[in-house]
Parts: structure tokens; C-alpha cells; sequence
């Protein structure tokens, strides 16, 4: 399906280590492999430079699905294995308090050679997106109610 | 020309020759690299993708092409040829002479007027016949150096080139000009030839217009080839039928070629998924005695081939023909069944294998390794006397050999044994310049 | 819906920010699928953007030069490119920036093939918009890049070469030869690895330990390489140009005077390893005559701890392994390879006496003195089959996979050149043997192997050829029958014929693994591919550097080759580790982070959240006649990881180029709700 056909689209932000994600990306153009085109890939370092308010801030502008990719264990820095599982808890905790599907908040670990996990994650936020719908919606249907 | 004293002098500005220079550059020595043609590239800017990784082969060649040319350790001298070197004792003198370009490079832009001002229409090289340029021109989009080199052979020097450019560069009246480069060491990277399409007469290549050869394949299916889609010379039809002969020209005692191209099998492999992308409908079949996907990564590169569909079938092939609709008739042996078969198909390539670099431009058969005097190996490519010791060393000491000058090898062999022949090179400097040139 | 915000651009107040905006065609591989000219056309409009331009391909010498120019004569500041992905072409760009005078962090690079027309190719508005608001995120945060300097650390001229055999050796040679030091560290007592294994070697027929003594005699000689055999890496921190490292070194047990007649006084014996099992020696053992270094050394993994007898004496030998310290700026993994192990029951193997693999029968084939007949087992042989691809060359769901679930589907390029070396070896030395190989495709693709094939084929080995997901089959022979083991496979050069072959022996042509080296693989944080070798940083462009600066790949540790190969990777790493070192300094990018001292209130979160040593600490400052603190990093220990970023309370902490007020920029150009592409329409 195109976006014209769609119209307007959800947006995933998807943050992906240089070391993992971001390269297991690559790997997925290297492959050929179509997934849906509004997916916005941002290369990080390590995904612990985010404080939680980060990608509270990110749904409340109108990104309404927030993938990280990062490296897990296999990262090169010793933070980011345990840091950014414990970063997630976190925001988890604060979006709930926001009014925020933590379903749109997922911690993947994407290695440089995933392509198949890669597709995975990125085609599970597309359809959980159309099923919940955007984020504008949700953060307004509190204040509405 | 000024005469120049460096450390290395690098001969073929191929991928081999390139890496080369960067490695001793980034050392601090000081690199000459002289290439006969007026771009650096080799073959390896004329590829399409390259296996197994299938990044696209201008996007990693350029950038290499552009560190050369901007490196400050570097002279980068194009369209210059070899004449001879001397032992000097502490070296070599090498005697080299710079061809007409009949533009002067210091004043060209590469803005391509007298390109566009030219009446005369040439096949192209770069896209082997397939394309055409001008007499004068750029000699492809992405040269090193963006400059334009006049064809005297096919100029009818109407001086419309001369009139349009801008710069007033064009110059009928340039002449060779010979220089000296005197050097410590000296780098072999000639590289390779492909076996000539018609080394095979059974093959019919040359005289069937629908059996071409790889190269012309790599210009078909490369993002910048003259026709951006895969069709057939000969008709201009999109083929949906298409067959690789392996070995077309190697492992074959009747051409004095005994020894395998190395190559051949992933380039083929290489180019059957490739094909199947841009054709989705098209048959692709692979006629082998063996398939050898040795490298690394490259083997599974293969079980995909095999998994996309592309036809794998182990079988002699005896001769090609052609029918009434110029569509090749291949006669082949297959070997598992013990029959001999006719196939026609729309289009066949034949795998050819490599041979040495010949002599500049067909004409004098001074090759490299003549003007270098170095002994050769019975495949003809320049020997290395010791290859369990000494991987990159020539039977003359202080110069060595990378790349395909050596023997066929894909990209990354080529690279790594670039990288081992400026090792070697860079330790022979030191040990031999009393007062070196590096700090 | 709630009201849309406006959100204040960030400028910093300084420079006018000047933005080139430049959109890659790729020579059609972005341009087919993203429309180059509405992305330029879209980022025109925005602020700051001085210039917007597409080219066929920017990576070009003229597309490079255009930007120059723009640098140049257009005052351009920042610059943003929208081009294949950063991994190809980041530092060719960062480079032209820098040629034009502009500071190379002044430049952002967004991967606009492998991540948009690569994977969009049957969505091009999608792939347009997407390129439209990756593009403009570029500008966010382009617009917020600041000048950076590289990080320039002193580099110990010291290498550190992990492995002994020969692209170690070769790699410590040609490191020594550019006046840099290097420390060799051999796990094995001995130097030289499995080449010393070898008989006579293809394709020059050589003898391969004349070879390694010749390469070590030269690496002898040079007084600035240290050798430590019995000596492990047990430590390992640091970074390029300056890793600290631990070895620990075994004793050799022995002193010099002793040795030989403590290794004739030895009675305790193993299977030796030098022979692949199939002789004993004793614990106290050298592996061969001319060995180096000469002198047998202790075999601590298998010494019982018994005293030895000598001369009415009782000698108990003890380990008591030294530490060295030393600092390298660079480390060449050089680890070797062993030989694939079959499975019990493989073939046959460990469960038919007359099964062997390949390297076992060069071992023992050096054994058999010239001129007399072969045996195996106690019986003469008179016919042999080879097997090739034993453990190579596996297919997913037709062979049984690994002990770690992999099936080793790749090729070992060496078996099929030796197993047919060592046929023509075998029918040289015994005319009247019958000989089989079974094969898949004949591999014989070096210089001077086809020629090793033919001679195969002129001596009448018999060649069988079977399929991949058909492999021949051993089984012991019912008794009496006139040979211990029969062979069968299913020939397609007899057009699929089912063949029984009767022989003496089988022997497996096994395929190469790399050696086990996980502690090592962990200590310095690099990856293997998924065939379980080290991998290298780029396949094709960069075939001996690791993705790890500093560490650079030597020899069959990073896949199967043959000497030869493994001698032009070692010089090869050589090469990499001497334009590293040469200089005496190593530049590191600027990614580390930085702390604003006039919002830093000395809360020290960040030094609880940094797991790095050294990298970030709470130092006192005088501050207007009152004692502070403040954070301090250590540029050189710090990663770049950026945990102190996310817990600091004050935003007082960034990692230099990924600041987190640059993300938010480029998160607000995604999300924008009219975004530039659609006014571009009108
Ligand atoms: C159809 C085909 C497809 C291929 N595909 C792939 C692939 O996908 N992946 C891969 O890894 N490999 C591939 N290869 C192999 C690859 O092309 C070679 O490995 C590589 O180009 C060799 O580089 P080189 O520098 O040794 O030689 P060349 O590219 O031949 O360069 C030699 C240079 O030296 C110059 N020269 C020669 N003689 C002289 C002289 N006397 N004086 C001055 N200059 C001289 C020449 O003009 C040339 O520029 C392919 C090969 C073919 C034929
Ligand atoms: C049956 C067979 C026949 C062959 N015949 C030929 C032939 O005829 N011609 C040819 O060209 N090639 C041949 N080869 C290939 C040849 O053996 C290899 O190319 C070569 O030995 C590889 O050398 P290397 O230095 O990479 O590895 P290795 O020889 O394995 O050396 C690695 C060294 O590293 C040491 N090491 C391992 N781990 C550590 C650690 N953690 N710390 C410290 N040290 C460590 C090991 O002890 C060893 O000394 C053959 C291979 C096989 C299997
Ligand atoms: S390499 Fe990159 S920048 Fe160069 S043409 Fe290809 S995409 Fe464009
Ligand atoms: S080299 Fe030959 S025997 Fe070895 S895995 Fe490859 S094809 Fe099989």
C-alpha cells in the first residue's frame, strides 16, 4: 500500500545503533527487502543518552511508534546492555502516568547481519500502529473525556 | 614534465595499483602512479555490483579513485606509458613518457563542450562497444582526472572541439613528452585482460551478435550502462532465456589457458541474480564442470543463486550456432545424464577467464613485465618465485607484484595482496635508504 | 485535537548558519525510487539552506568538487548530503569538507539508499516524504553542529601480535621491519602452527618447516620483536594506540641444561597432538626436531605432577607462570584455524579404525619410511578413498548442524587442492594403489593447483562425483570380505549410478574452523560472521581491519586459506598497523562527551551511571572564592556511550555531535505536520 492511497500515515521513529541496528538496516537495503516507507531511521551511539522525557517529548510532537534497535549484548559499550533495558522500565513508567501506549515504546536487539529480525519488528510496530491508531489521538482522549 | 624522485612507483592504477599507493601514502613515502589510460579505475569501475556483497561497484570505487587523486603523497600520472627502467644502485630510473592528450590538463575544466561540439561518434571502451562516445570526450562520468583526451586515431580534426572550449585547452600540436622518475621501488599492478571473445571459434563469440561477453554484461546491468536494462545486441529484445558458459576460455588446454580464472564462477553467479532482479521472468542457466565459490561468504552467495531459481547444470558445452532469429544454439554434453543436447536460448554469455595485460593499446607488445624485465610464470602472468615466502616478490629485488598482474584474483585478493605488496615495498625502503624520504 | 505548538528553531547566536543541502542520485540507485529534484526543491525552502542540489553521484570528483565550490564560494558552513549509507561514504565526504576548508564535523550524512530506495522501491511518494523529512532532520541538525577537533592520543610504537604460526610470524616480521616493536604471543610452547604439521606443501612442493625456520630466523634477528610462547592474553583494556594487556606466560619447566635429558628421563605419556592422536609422547616434548625454540618445554595441561627420575634424582617440575604488562597500540589477531573434528559416527570416523582425516594421514604418511609399503591398522592399503568437504560446504536441513546449532555452510578452499597433493604424493610413493576421490566440484583454483588436478587425472586417480544433499556413505565391511570398509555413492559422472567401493582406508578431507577463542573474542570486543570466523570491517574495502580500531585480522583466523594467502593477509595487516603507528599518534573521533560547566552543579549522577574506567570524575574548582564540583572527562576513556547524558538532571552533559538537543531537532523535522514536501507541490 502507498501513502497516497493511505493518506496520512503513522510515523515510527526507529533509534538504532551504529554498531546493530543501524547497520542491520543496511544490511536489509543491501537484501532488497521492502517494509513500509514511513519508518525514520536515526543512527545512535548507544540508545542510554536518552532520558525517558526524551521519547515523551517525541509521542507528545507526533512520532506514534518508537523502536530501538540496539545491540544488547553484543554492544561495545558495557552500558548498553542492562542501561537501556533499564532506561526502557523507565519511561515505560512515565508514559503510563502521560496517558501513553507503552506498546508504542519496544527494545529490540538487532544485530548487523538481522534482516529477517529487522522486518520483524519493524512490520509488528506498523500493524500494532494500525490497530491503536496515532498518538495525537490517545494523549487527547483523556483530556477530552 | 618534471622529473620526480619518490619512494614507490606504482604501474596500473586498477584497484590494485590504487590501494597500493593509498597504503604507502598513508605511510609518508612518497608514490608515483603512472596509468596508460587517461582514467584510473581498471576494471573495476567498469563492474556493475560486486559479489558477494552486491554494493554497487561505482560507490566503492570512486571514493578510492578520489582518495588517489587528492592524496598529497601521491603524483597521480595518467595516460603515460613505461618505456624502461635502469638499476641505479640505490634503485631504479624509469623512463616514461607522458602520451598527448592533445588538451592541456592544466587548463581543462571537464566541462565537455568540445565533447558536445564533436561530430565524430566512437564506441565507447568503458561500455565495451556498446555505448559510443566522442572522438573527444571525458572518457566516462566518473574519470579521475575529469579531463578530456582526443582520439587522433579517429579525429578528422574538423577543430570544432577547439573553437567551443572555453577554456582554450585543445591542442593539435601536443607532442609525447618523455620524463624520469627515479625511484627505490617499484609496484607491478598491469592487471588483467579478459580472454578474447573469439579465442574460441567452437563459441562463435564475435560473429553471433547475441553471445557476448561478461564485461558487456557488467555495463548491462550496471545503474550508469548505456541502455540502464538488459537487452539483447542484437535486436534490442529483452531476452527471457539466457545461459552462461563456464571455463569459456579457461581450464582449457586448447588455448594454452590450463589454469581457472577464479573469477568466472562468482561473477556469473553474481550476474544470475542480478538479472533475475531486473528480469524477474527470465531463465537463467549456469552450464559448470565445477563451481568454485571459494571465498569467503562466497559459497553460501551460490546456495542463494540456487535458492532464487537460477539453474545450475553440469554439462560440456561443444559448440554454439546460431537460428534463423539470431538466437544462439547451444550443443552441449550433460555430464549427469550421458546425453548431448541442443538448447536455444535468447542470449549466452561466455565466462571468460583472464589473461595478462597486453601492450599498450594492441599496437607495440611491450607489456609491463617486459619493460620491467620480469620473468613470467607458464600461465604468463609475472612470476613470484617464492609465493610460500615471499607472496608479492618478483624475481628482481625491490619490485613487487599485486593485483591481477599476478594471476586472476577477484577485488578483496586483489586488495589484501595490494596492501602485502606495499608492505613488502615500504620495508625494502627502509632498509635500503640510507637517508630515507619519510620523516 | 490539541493546539499545534510552534516550536522556536535553535540557532547558535554566533555564525549565520549556512546549510548546502546536496541529494545524491547514486547513478539512479536513489533517483529511481526517491525524487531527487522534490527533495532539493523541498529542503530550498527551508531556513537557513543557502543551496540545494542533486547530482548523478556526489561521490564523484566532480560531484565533490561541486560542493567544494559551494564551501567555497558560497560560504556554506554546513553541509548535509542525502547519499548511499554513511558506511560507504561518511569519511570520503568528511574529507571533501575538509579539503574546502570547512571543519569535517560541520558535515551530516543520511543514508538515503540502503535505507529509503532500497526497501520503498514500489512506494516512490513514500520513499519521497520519507527522504523529504530525513533530509530536513539533517538540517535540524546540522543547523546545531559545532567545530570539533579529533581526539590525538600518543601511540606506543608497540604491536601486539596474538598467535604464532605463520601469518603471525610474517604480520611480527614486516611490523619489526618498520621500526616499530612487537611482542608475539604463542600459546603452544612452539612457534609455527599447523604449517609445521605439513609435509610437503602445494605448490611449490616445498618443505614447509625449512620454510618456518628461514621466516623465524629472520624475525629472530630483529632485536625489537619479544617472543612469548606458553603466554596468553589474560587481560586486555584500552583503546588503539594504547591498549594495555596482560600475559601470562607459562614456565617452560625446563632449564636449558636440563631439558633434553629431563625429556629422556620423562615417562609419562599423552597422545600427541603435534600428530593428531594417532601416536603417544611424552609430557616433556618438543614437536619435532629444529622446532623452535629447540628445547623441549613442559606439557603443563597433562603433567601429573609426578617427580621424574634423573640420575638417582627425583625432579619434580613446577609452573610458576610470570605476568607481563605491556602497553601496544595496535594488536594483530593471528589465532590459526584447526582442523574440523568429525562427529563420532561421521563417516565412520572413531567408530571404523580405517576412517582417518586428512591431516592424521599427512602425519602419517611422514612416518612411513621412503621405499616401504603403506599400512594402516596393521593391514596393507591398497585401495583408498578421499572424501571431500567433510565438514564443509553443509547444507541447512539436510546435515546434522554443530554442536552450537550452525551447519558449516561454507567452502574451506585448502582441502581440495591438498587431499589432491597428497594423491599424487601417494601414487608417487606407492604406484600400485588404487585411488578415489569423491567430490562435489574440484576446487583447485590457485595458481599452479588446476595444475596439480590434471596430474591427479593423468595418474589415474579415480574421480566420483556426488550431489551435495547425496554425500557417500561408510560402513565396516561384513567379516571376511576382502577389504574392512565399503564405500558408496551415488557417481553422476555414470549418470547417478549407485557405487560400492571395497577399501583399506578412508580418509576425510576436513575443513577448517577457527580456533576456540572466545575469552580473547570477549576481552577485546570483537565480532565473528556467522561462520564463526573474526570478521573483518568491510568485506570487500577493509579485508584485514576489524570493526575495533587498532585490531587488525592475520591469516586463517578470519577464514579458511592457504599459506600463501595467509602470508599476503599478514603483510597486509602489517601495512594497516604501520600507517597507524608509524606517526607515533593516533586520531580518534571527537564522539566523546562534554560537560557544561556553567550548568553543571557537581550532583555526580554521571559518575555513578559511567561504567568506563577513568573516563568521567567529580574534581573541586575554585568558583568566585567558593570550592565546586565538577565533571571532568577523560577524553581517552571515554566511549562515547553517553549514559551520564541520560541521567544528568541539569542537561549538563552531551556526547559531542549526538547531542540530545540535536535529536530532539531532528525528531521535530520527522514529526513536522505540514512538512516542506508538500508546499514544494505548489
Ligand atoms: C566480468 C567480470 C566481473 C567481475 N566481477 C567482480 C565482482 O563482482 N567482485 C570481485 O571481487 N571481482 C570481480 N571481478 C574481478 C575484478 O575485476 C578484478 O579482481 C580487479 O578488477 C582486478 O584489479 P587489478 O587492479 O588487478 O587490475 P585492472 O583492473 O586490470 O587494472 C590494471 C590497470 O593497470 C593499467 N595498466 C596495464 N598495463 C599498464 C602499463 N604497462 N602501464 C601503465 N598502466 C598499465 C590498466 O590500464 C588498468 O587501469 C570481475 C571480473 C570480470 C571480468
Ligand atoms: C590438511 C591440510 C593441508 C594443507 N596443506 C597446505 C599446503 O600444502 N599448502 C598451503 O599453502 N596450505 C596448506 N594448508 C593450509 C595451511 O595449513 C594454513 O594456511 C596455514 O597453516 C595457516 O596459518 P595461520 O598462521 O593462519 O594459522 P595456524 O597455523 O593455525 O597458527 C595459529 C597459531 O596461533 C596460536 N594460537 C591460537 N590461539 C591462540 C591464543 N588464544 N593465544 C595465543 N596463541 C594462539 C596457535 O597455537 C598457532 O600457533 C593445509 C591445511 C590443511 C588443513
Ligand atoms: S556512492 Fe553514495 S554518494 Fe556516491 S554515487 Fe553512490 S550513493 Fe551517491
Ligand atoms: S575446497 Fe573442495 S573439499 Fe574443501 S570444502 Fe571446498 S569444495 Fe569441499
Amino acid at each position: 500500500m502507498t501513502s497516497n492511497e493511505k493518506g496520512k500515515q503513522p510515523k515510527i521513529l526507529i533509534l538504532a545503533t551504529l554498531a546493530g541496528g543501524y547497520a542491520g538496516a543496511d544490511a536489509t537495503g543491501q537484501a532488497h527487502t521492502d517494509y513500509p516507507a514511513n519508518t525514520y531511521i536515526l543512527p545512535v551511539m548507544c540508545p542510554v543518552m536518552f532520558p525517558p522525557e526524551f521519547f515523551v517529548r517525541a509521542f507528545e510532537r507526533g512520532i506514534d511508534g518508537i523502536i530501538i534497535m540496539y545491540s544488547g549484548t553484543d554492544s561495545p559499550y558495557k552500558v548498553e546492555a542492562d542501561g537501556t533495558a533499564a532506561l526502557i522500565n523507565r519511561s515505560y513508567a512515565l508514559m503510563k502516568t502521560r496517558g501513553i501506549d507503552i506498546r508504542r515504546l519496544r527494545l529490540a536487539a538487532i544485530c548487523t547481519v538481522c534482516v529477517k529480525p529487522f522486518l520483524k519488528e519493524v512490520n509488528q510496530m506498523a500493524d500494532l500502529l494500525k490497530g491503536i491508531g496515532f498518538v495525537k489521538d490517545e494523549i487527547a482522549a483523556p483530556a477530552a473525556a | 614534465m618534471d622529473n620526480l624522485h619518490v619512494d614507490t612507483l606504482v604501474v596500473g592504477g586498477g584497484i590494485a595499483g590504487m590501494q597500493a599507493a593509498l597504503d604507502l601514502a598513508d605511510q609518508g613515502f612518497q608514490v608515483a602512479l603512472v596509468e596508460r589510460e587517461p582514467s584510473i579505475g581498471g576494471k573495476m569501475i567498469t563492474l556493475s555490483k560486486v559479489f558477494p556483497t552486491l554494493d554497487c561497484c561505482s560507490c566503492i570505487t570512486t571514493p578510492k579513485m578520489s582518495a588517489v587523486a587528492h592524496h598529497p603523497n601521491i603524483h597521480l600520472l595518467t595516460y603515460c606509458e613505461l618505456q624502461s627502467i635502469e638499476e641505479t644502485g640505490s634503485g631504479f630510473h624509469a623512463a616514461i613518457v607522458q602520451k598527448p592528450r592533445y588538451v592541456d590538463a592544466r587548463k581543462c575544466t571537464g566541462c565537455r563542450e568540445c565533447e558536445y561540439a564533436c561530430p565524430v561518434t566512437v564506441p565507447s571502451p568503458f561500455d565495451r562497444g556498446l555505448g559510443a562516445y566522442r572522438a573527444i570526450r571525458v572518457p566516462f562520468s566518473t574519470a579521475v582526472p575529469q579531463k578530456a583526451v582526443l582520439d587522433m586515431e579517429n579525429c578528422i580534426l574538423c577543430g570544432k572541439c577547439e573553437k567551443e572550449c572555453p577554456a582554450g585547452a585543445v591542442d593539435f600540436t601536443q607532442q609525447p613528452e618523455p620524463f624520469e622518475i627515479e625511484t627505490t621501488t617499484i609496484i607491478a599492478a598491469s592487471g588483467f585482460e579478459l580472454t578474447p571473445l573469439n579465442a574460441k571459434k567452437e563459441y562463435g563469440g564475435g560473429k553471433l551478435r547475441n553471445v557476448v561477453d561478461p564485461l558487456m554484461m557488467e555495463r548491462f546491468l550496471a545503474p550508469t550502462g548505456p541502455y540502464g536494462r538488459v537487452l539483447r545486441p542484437g535486436d534490442g529484445k529483452e531476452p527471457t532465456s539466457i545461459a552462461y558458459v563456464q571455463c569459456a576460455g579457461s581450464r582449457d588446454q586448447t588455448l594454452g589457458v590450463e589454469y581457472c580464472s577464479r573469477v568466472c564462477c562468482m561473477y556469473a553467479v553474481k550476474q544470475a541474480m542480478l538479472i533475475s532482479g531486473a528480469l524477474p521472468m527470465a531463465d537463467i542457466t549456469i552450464y559448470y564442470m565445477d563451481i568454485r565459490t571459494f571465498g569467503k561468504g562466497y559459497e553460501q552467495f551460490y546456495q542463494n543463486a540456487k535458492a532464487m531459481g537460477v539453474e545450475f547444470v553440469r554439462g560440456k558445452v561443444a559448440a554454439i550456432r546460431e537460428d534463423g532469429e539470431q538466437n544462439p544454439v547451444i550443443k552441449v554434453e550433460l555430464t549427469e545424464e550421458g546425453r548431448i543436447v541442443e538448447r536455444t536460448f535468447d542470449l549466452v554469455i561466455l565466462s571468460l577467464g583472464m589473461t595478462p595485460a597486453p601492450g599498450s593499446n594492441g599496437t607495440t607488445s611491450t607489456s609491463l613485465s617486459a619493460s620491467l624485465g620480469l620473468p613470467l610464470g607458464t600461465d604468463k602472468f609475472i612470476a613470484i618465485p617464492a609465493p610460500n615466502a615471499n607472496p608479492c616478490a618478483s624475481a628482481r629485488p625491490g619490485i613487487f607484484v599485486t593485483g591481477t598482474a599476478m594471476g586472476p584474483m577477484d577485488i578483496v585478493d586483489s586488495i589484501v595482496t595490494a596492501s602485502s605488496a606495499a608492505s613488502a615495498a615500504s620495508a625494502y625502503i627502509r632498509e635500503h635508504q640510507k637517508e630515507a624520504v619519510y620523516a | 485535537m490539541p493546539e499545534e505548538k510552534k516550536f522556536p528553531e535553535t540557532t547558535p547566536a554566533s555564525e549565520e548558519v549556512r546549510v548546502g543541502v546536496y541529494t545524491c542520485h547514486c547513478g539512479g540507485n536513489i533517483s529511481h525510487v526517491v525524487r531527487c529534484e522534490r527533495v532539493t526543491k523541498s529542503l530550498g525552502k527551508l531556513s537557513n539552506v543557502v543551496v540545494a542540489r542533486t547530482d548523478p553521484s556526489f561521490c564523484s570528483d566532480t560531484g565533490q568538487a561541486i560542493i567544494e565550490k559551494d564551501i567555497k564560494e558560497l560560504g556554506v558552513n554546513r553541509v548535509v548530503i542525502g547519499a548511499c549509507a554513511p558506511s560507504l561514504h561518511e569519511q570520503t565526504f568528511r574529507n571533501t569538507v575538509t579539503r574546502a576548508g570547512l571543519n569535517p564535523y560541520l558535515y551530516h550524512h543520511v543514508g538515503l539508499r540502503e535505507q529509503d530506495s532500497w526497501v520503498h522501491g514500489d512506494d516512490k511518494d513514500g520513499a519521497t516524504e520519507k527522504a523529504i523529512r530525513l533530509m530536513s532532520a539533517g538540517v535540524a541538525k546540522a543547523r546545531l553542529l559545532i567545530p570539533l577537533d579529533p581526539i590525538r592520543l600518543g601511540a606506543e610504537k608497540q604491536a601486539l601480535v596474538i598467535g604464532g604460526g605463520v601469518a603471525g610470524l610474517r604480520s611480527a616480521l614486516d611490523i619489526a621491519r618498520q621500526g616499530i616493536r612487537v611482542t608475539l604471543v604463542e600459546k603452544s610452547p612452539f612457534l609455527g602452527g599447523r604449517m609445521a604439521q605439513l609435509e610437503s606443501i602445494f605448490p611449490t612442493d616445498e618443505e614447509p618447516r625449512q620454510l618456518l625456520h628461514e621466516l623465524i630466523e629472520q624475525a629472530a634477528a630483529y632485536p625489537n620483536i619479544t617472543v612469548l610462547t606458553q603466554a596468553e592474553v589474560t587481560a586486555v583494556s584500552g583503546y588503539v594506540g594504547n591498549f594495555n594487556v596482560r600475559v601470562t606466560q607459562r614456565s617452560r619447566g625446563v632449564s636449558d641444561e636440563m631439558a633434553e635429558a629431563l625429556a629422556a628421563a620423562c615417562t609419562q605419556e599423552t597422545p600427541d597432538e603435534f600428530n593428531y592422536g594417532l601416536t603417544r609422547r611424552k609430557v616433556i616434548c618438543r614437536p619435532y626436531e629444529g622446532c623452535y625454540p629447540p628445547l623441549p618445554a613442559v606439557d603443563w595441561e597433562h603433567y601429573d605432577g609426578q617427580p621424574i627420575q634423573l640420575n638417582g634424582k627425583s625432579v619434580v617440575l613446577k609452573d610458576e607462570p610470570q605476568v607481563h604488562e605491556l602497553t601496544a597500540g595496535a594488536i594483530v589477531l593471528a589465532t590459526g584455524f584447526d582442523p574440523y573434528e568429525p562427529r563420532r559416527g561421521e563417516y565412520g570416523y572413531g567408530e571404523i579404525p580405517e576412517v582417518a582425516t586428512l591431516p592424521q594421514l599427512i602425519r602419517a604418511l611422514s612416518r612411513v619410511p621412503e621405499g616401504e609399503p603403506l599400512t594402516w591398522n596393521g593391514h596393507p592399503v591398497r585401495d583408498v578413498a578421499l572424501i571431500h568437504c567433510v565438514g564443509s560446504r553443509e547444507l541447512d536441513g539436510v546435515h546434522e548442524p554443530q554442536a552450537d546449532g550452525q551447519v558449516n555452510n561454507y567452502c574451506s578452499r585448502v582441502c581440495c587442492t591438498a587431499s589432491l597433493h597428497t594423491a599424487v604424493e601417494l601414487r608417487q610413493r606407492f604406484p600400485k594403489l588404487n585411488l578415489y576421490e569423491l567430490y562435489q566440484d574440484i576446487r583447485t583454483y590457485g595458481r599452479g593447483h588446476e595444475e596439480i588436478y590434471r596430474q591427479a587425472q593423468a595418474k589415474m586417480v579415480r574421480f566420483l562425483r556426488y550431489h551435495g544433499d547425496e554425500r557417500p556413505e561408510v560402513a565396516a565391511a561384513p567379516a571376511g570380505d576382502t577389504h574392512p570398509v565399503l564405500v558408496r555413492v551415488k557417481d553422476t559422472l555414470t549418470y547417478g549410478e549407485e557405487i560400492e567401493i571395497p577399501v583399506d582406508l578412508v580418509v576425510l578431507a576436513v575443513g577448517m574452523m577457527p580456533r576456540q577463542i572466545d575469552s580473547l573474542v570477549n576481552m577485546l570486543k570483537v565480532s565473528r560472521g556467522a561462520d564463526r570466523f573474526l570478521l573483518e570491517a568491510h568485506p570487500k574495502l577493509r579485508p584485514v581491519e576489524m570493526a575495533v580500531r587498532g585490531i587488525v585480522l592475520a591469516g586463517t583466523a578470519q577464514g579458511p586459506m592457504n599459506i600463501q594467502e595467509s602470508l599476503s593477509a599478514a603483510s597486509a595487516a602489517a601495512a594497516k598497523v604501520a600507517s597507524l603507528l608509524g606517526q607515533g599518534r593516533v586520531e580518534l573521533p571527537p564522539f566523546v562527551a562534554r560537560v557544561d560547566e556553567s550548568k553543571c552543579n557537581g550532583a555526580g549522577a554521571c559518575v555513578e551511571a559511567c561504567l568506563e574506567e577513568g573516563a568521567i570524575a567529580l574534581q573541586t574548582f575554585q568558583e568566585n572564592g567558593r570550592e565546586v564540583k565538577r565533571a571532568v572527562v577523560t577524553p581517552a576513556n571515554c566511549t562515547g556511550c553517553g549514559a551520564c547524558v541520560g541521567v544528568c538532571p541539569n542537561r549538563a552533559i552531551d556526547v559531542q555531535a549526538w547531542t540530545l538537543a540535536q535529536y530532539e531537532a531532528m525528531v521535530d523535522a520527522i514529526a513536522m505536520e505540514t512538512p516542506a514536501f508538500s508546499e514544494a507541490e505548489k
